[in-house]
Parts: structure tokens; C-alpha cells; sequence
């Protein structure tokens, strides 16, 4: 599937900053026709072979430059059910990233170039979104314990109290990436997403974007969801309890039932650096900006910097030792 | 480099403050010594000159620079300014004048017989003054001893400290350059004189080092560390309403239990400070062995 402006013919792109569709060539906007066909291996643009990564559902034809998108990739069983649009545009993206790591001065100098920032991409990750309905019943003895001191003698009271919590909570869509190219630790790390801006799927905000289709069903990848939700179940019970100097439980009992699960595509600024033969993985959330990355460290800005602090702070000392020796 | 030049510039800016500050106390502080002149008044000393070279450490020309750089200072510090190198024993001298004396202060006992023996002193015999005296020699216990006496006016501003600051600074040098040694000990000697004196606190020679070494680990490891991101959600991110709902929520009291301990008062024992006294001789100073 591509999209094509009606007016000169060139590839149309959703553009997050305009929240619309856009044509980089005639500055069109929503004059897009979607032009179907084509296939993972063929270019609907130019005809041309692609060579596409295994659960590709969108990419870039190399020949043409054209975004397409992959019908057999986006229908069917595998038609997400919604869609987070990009929210932030490259540039923004940028931004985040420049904010986040320009105070980092042992990063090497070529990190936050143009020519590498050149190859960040946007992707639409795969998401199962769970819901569940939970509830959790607790009981056990509570402890509160007040101390104080009378002459000589210290006072310890220890008071003793029963309790009993029934905690009942709606889930509401706990995402769980479902990409074997992206680290979970990573996506965990990117939320949240605000899911205000979901919507329903159309293929058309997908173009000027990478995407890819769920690697894994919803089944094989709830062990996560329930993960999540457990530890969070468990914290809010834990809150509950906060008065308590010790708590011992007798009972605890958390019942989860999924009540949905929903396929969605969400919105990732990909950015992939090189450094001394290893890639480091950057992500902007394409919605709210958030940066995740572990930034490479360069040995000889550590050197020249860390040489320059000691050299600078002794020189300095010196200095105003013999100034305080002249005095 | 210009991103190392931003990063820097404020410790570049500090670095010059500093400097600037020093050139101009420095020049501040010449203008005022130069300015000072002052006049012997002892008739007495039985010697014009000031550096007895009897180790032959220094070769003529060193000598000579020497006795020039010391006659300068002499006028500006008002203090006489002695200078011995020796190598030879002190063992049976010193054991003759005082018989029990330990090894280190042999040299003391040959630097205050010669600065009387000779009625050193700027103002009067065994007046202000300054002598050091270094024995190349190696005594029985195989060390090399050097004595820093001081005399008059000289005595009241030196304490342990400073003592060991100004021959500090002499062995840094002595053994690969005896005449830069013997300099450093004049120029620091009258720096310590003409100094205002606001303060007197001694700072090793090393402190810059390891501070700047501290700064520079501390540095290093505030910027190395890279985090991956921090975590932004929280428990609730996820419950519809932001907040659970509690069909149940009973706290009821059960009973109550109360410990005493009776706090042990341990009756306390000061210790004792102890402060030694200085002893009543005409003469100061201290020594250093190598």
C-alpha cells in the first residue's frame, strides 16, 4: 500500500507535527491517494525487489525512496486494532535526545552529530494491551510500635491490630511489546503512553514510518502483563499498609482476570550508534518524548577530561597557596 | 576542541582570576620589599661573610650568587642570613658540648655554637637572624642532617610548621641541585618574612596534588556513570481511576504489650590533654634528615 499525492505524484507521509497527511514535495497536505498492491517483496511504487526484515508491516523502498506499507502485514489477523499516531517529529526527537545526553561529556564527539542523527527512524512497535479486573484480599497482624523514655528507664509499646484489606482494581491496558527486535527492558522503560491519543487503525499514519507486526500472540506474552500487574496490585496493597511498623500476613490472595486484550502500534524514535564495534540502542517515545539509552563512553574523553580537571584544580590550588604563603 | 574549551571555560576563568590575583600580589609584594631598607647596626660580627661552603657542594660562581642574593635580602629582611654546608662528622663536636645529644641534633648544636661563636645578628651579636646548616655527611646511623636555626626576630615567626614548609622545599632539590636548594632556603626565608602574615597556616606542598587528583576521580565517576533511563510509571499508572477501590478496610486494634529497659549510665572518664612547654634558649629552629 502507498500513498500518493494526487496533485504531483510524490509520496505522501503523515507528518506528526501537523497531525495530518503531508507531501514533502508539493507541501501538500491530505491529498493523499492510496494507491494498493504490492507485497514485502516488491516495491508498489517502482516495482523493485525489497529485501524486509521478517515481521516487517512497514519500510522504505531503497530504489524509489517510497514509505510503503504491507497489506498482508496490516489485515486480517494481524490488522492492529489501534494506533498511537507520532505525536513528535524527527527534529523534536533530536531535541529530546539532545537535552537528555548534552551534559554528558564522556560521550565521543561524533554521538550527537548530524550525519549520525541522520539515521534515526521512526518505527510503529507492536503492543498487546491487557486488561484485567483484579481482586486481592489480605489479612494479617499489624505492629505499632512507640518508644519513649521516663528517668532512666525506656519505654517500648508495641500495639497489636487485625487487618483485613479487599482491594478490587480495573486494569486498564497494560502494554507489553511484542517485538523480538526491541528489548523489553527498553519498552518497559519508554511508558507510559498516554493513551488519550489512541485510535482506531488506518494504514495511512503508518506511512513515512518503519512498523512492524506482532512477533508473538497475545497468549505467549500475557505472563508479563500478569508480571505487571501483580507487582502493581502488590505496591497498592503495600501503600495501604503504610501505618504499620511490621506487618505479618496470614493471608494473601490476588485474583487476576483478563477482562480484553487489544493489539496496538506504538510510536518509537529508533536511533542506532556505532561505537567501537558495537551498536548502542537509543528510543524517543514518539508521543511524550521520553528517552531511553545507555550512552558509549569514550576512554580518551575520559583521559583529556579527567587530566584537565586534575591539572586545572592542582594549578589552581597551588596558585592560591602561594598567594596565602605571599600574605 | 571548542566543545572542551565551553565545557572548561569556567574553570579557565577561575584559573586566570587566580592568576591575575597572584601576579598582581606578587608585583604588590615586590614594590613593598624593594621598598624596604634597613640598616645594620651590629658592629660586632666577626665575619662579612655569609656562605661557608666547607662541603664544597657549590662551585665559586654558585658561591657568589649566592652572597649576592643573600646581601639583597639581608636589607630587605633586616636579618642576617647563614648559610653552611659541611662533610664531615659531628659526632664527637657535638658529644663534647653536650654529651647525651642525639644524632638529629648535632647539627643543632654546631649551628648555634656558630652563629655566636661568629655574633651573627642583624640588629646586635646573637641578634635576628637565620643559619642553616646542612652535613653532607652521613652519620653512624647513615642519614644526612640539616639544622635551620633561627635567631632574634626570626625565632618569634617560625613555628614547627613553617620550619619544616622551608626545608621542605630545600630537599626537594638538594640532592640533583644543592645551589637551587640553598636558593629556594634565601628567597622563602625572606618570603616569610616580608609576608603580611594574614595567614600563617601551613599547607604541605602535596595538598594541591591530591586535591586536584580527588577532583579529578570525583569528576570522573559523577560523569562516567550512563543510565539507561529512569522508570516513570508508578503502581496506579495502569488503574482505571488512578486509585483502587478498598471493599474492605478494617484495622482493629488486638492488644497491647509494654518493654522497659532501664538505660545504663556508665560514669564517664575525661582524658587528658597534655601541652608541652617551650624551652628558654636564645636560639629556635628545627632539622630534617635524608
Amino acid at each position: 500500500m502507498l500513498f500518493k499525492c494526487r496533485n504531483c505524484g510524490g509520496n505522501v507521509v503523515y507528518e506528526p507535527g501537523r497531525r495530518r497527511m503531508y507531501c514533502p514535495h508539493c507541501e501538500g497536505e491530505d491529498s493523499e491517494d492510496t494507491i494498493q498492491g504490492g507485497s514485502v517483496t516488491q516495491c508498489v511504487n517502482c516495482g523493485a525487489p525489497m529485501e524486509t526484515p521478517a515481521y516487517a508491516s512497514a519500510g522504505r523502498c531503497e530504489h524509489c525512496g517510497c514509505y510503503i506499507v504491507f497489506n498482508e502485514r496490516v489485515e486480517g489477523v494481524y490488522e492492529p486494532h489501534l494506533l498511537l499516531p507520532f505525536y513528535i517529529n524527527k527534529d523534536l526527537a533530536v531535541g529530546a535526545m539532545e537535552a537528555e545526553f548534552s551534559k554528558r561529556v564522556f560521550t565521543p564527539s561524533d554521538f550527537m552529530s548530524a550525519r549520525s542523527l541522520e539515521k534515526m527512524v521512526g518505527i510503529y512497535v507492536p503492543f498487546w494491551l491487557y486488561n484485567y479486573n483484579a481482586r486481592y484480599d489480605f489479612a494479617g497482624e499489624g505492629t505499632k510500635i512507640r518508644s519513649w523514655t521516663s528517668g532512666n528507664t525506656e519505654y517500648t509499646e508495641t500495639s497489636y491490630y487485625e487487618v483485613v484489606r479487599r482491594m478490587e482494581l480495573d486494569f486498564d491496558r497494560i502494554p507489553v511489546d511484542a517485538s523480538y527486535a526491541m528489548d523489553d527492558g527498553i519498552m518497559d522503560l519508554m511508558e507510559p503512553y498516554s493513551y488519550r491519543l489512541l485510535q482506531d487503525f488506518e494504514p495511512k499514519y503508518m506511512s513515512g514510518f518503519y512498523g512492524e507486526v506482532y512477533n508473538q500472540g497475545a497468549p505467549e506474552l500475557e505472563g508479563r502483563a500478569q508480571v505487571k500487574a501483580r507487582n502493581a496490585s502488590e505496591e497498592l496493597m503495600q501503600q495501604s499498609l503504610s501505618g504499620y511498623s511490621t506487618v505479618r500476613p496470614y493471608r494473601k490472595d490476588l485474583n487476576l482476570q483478563r477482562s480484553g486484550v487489544k493489539y496496538a502500534l506504538m510510536p518509537v524514535w529508533q536511533y542506532l550508534y556505532r561505537y567501537r564495534g558495537k551498536t548502542y540502542q537509543f528510543h524517543v517515545n514518539g508521543q511524550t518524548g521520553k528517552v531511553i539509552g545507555k550512552t558509549p563512553v569514550s576512554i580518551g574523553k575520559v583521559f583529556a577530561y579527567g587530566a584537565s580537571v586534575f591539572a586545572i584544580v592542582t594549578v589552581i590550588c597551588s596558585f592560591v597557596v602561594s598567594v596565602l604563603e605571599i600574605l | 576542541m571548542k566543545e572542551y574549551f565551553r565545557y572548561f571555560r569556567w574553570m579557565y576563568i577561575i584559573l586566570g582570576t587566580v592568576v591575575i590575583l597572584y601576579i598582581f600580589i606578587s608585583v604588590g609584594h615586590g614594590v613593598i620589599s624593594g621598598a624596604a631598607n634597613h640598616q645594620r647596626t651590629n658592629t660586632e660580627c666577626t665575619t662579612d661573610e655569609r656562605v661557608f661552603d666547607y662541603g664544597d657542594v657549590l662551585t665559586d660562581e654558585e658561591e657568589d650568587s649566592l652572597r649576592s642574593l643573600i646581601a639583597k635580602r639581608e636589607k630587605q629582611t633586616g636579618c642576617d642570613i647563614v648559610l653552611i654546608t659541611l662533610k664531615e662528622s659531628l659526632k664527637d663536636y657535638a658529644r663534647e658540648i653536650e654529651p647525651y645529644v642525639v644524632y638529629d641534633e648535632f647539627v643543632r648544636i654546631y649551628a648555634e655554637e656558630f652563629y655566636e661563636e661568629h655574633n651573627f645578628g642583624y640588629d646586635k651579636p646573637n641578634g635576628d637572624g637565620v643559619l642553616l646548616v646542612d652535613n653532607w655527611f652521613r652519620e653512624d646511623d647513615g642519614r644526612i642532617y640539616t639544622w635551620f636555626s633561627t635567631t632574634g626576630k626570626v625565632k618569634e615567626i617560625y613555628d614547627a610548621a613553617e620550619i619544616n614548609h622551608i626545608l621542605d622545599n630545600v630537599y626537594r632539590y638538594v640532592e640533583h641541585d644543592p645551589y637551587r636548594a640553598y636558593k629556594t632556603y634565601v628567597n622563602d626565608f625572606y618570603h616569610d618574612m616580608m609576608g603580611t602574615r594574614l595567614f600563617t597556616l601551613y599547607v604541605p606542598s602535596w595538598v594541591p596534588w591530591v586535591i586536584g587528583i580527588i577532583s579529578a576521580v570525583i569528576f570522573i565517576l559523577c560523569n562516567v556513570r550512563s543510565k539507561r533511563g529512569r522508570k516513570t510509571t508508578t503502581a496506579a499508572t495502569y488503574v482505571e481511576g488512578m486509585e483502587p477501590e478498598f471493599k474492605i478496610r478494617q484495622d482493629r486494634f488486638l492488644r497491647k504489650s509494654v518493654v522497659q529497659r532501664k538505660i545504663q549510665t556508665s560514669s564517664s572518664s575525661g582524658g587528658h590533654s597534655g601541652g608541652g612547654g617551650g624551652g628558654g634558649g636564645s636560639h629556635g629552629g628545627g632539622g630534617h634528615s635524608r
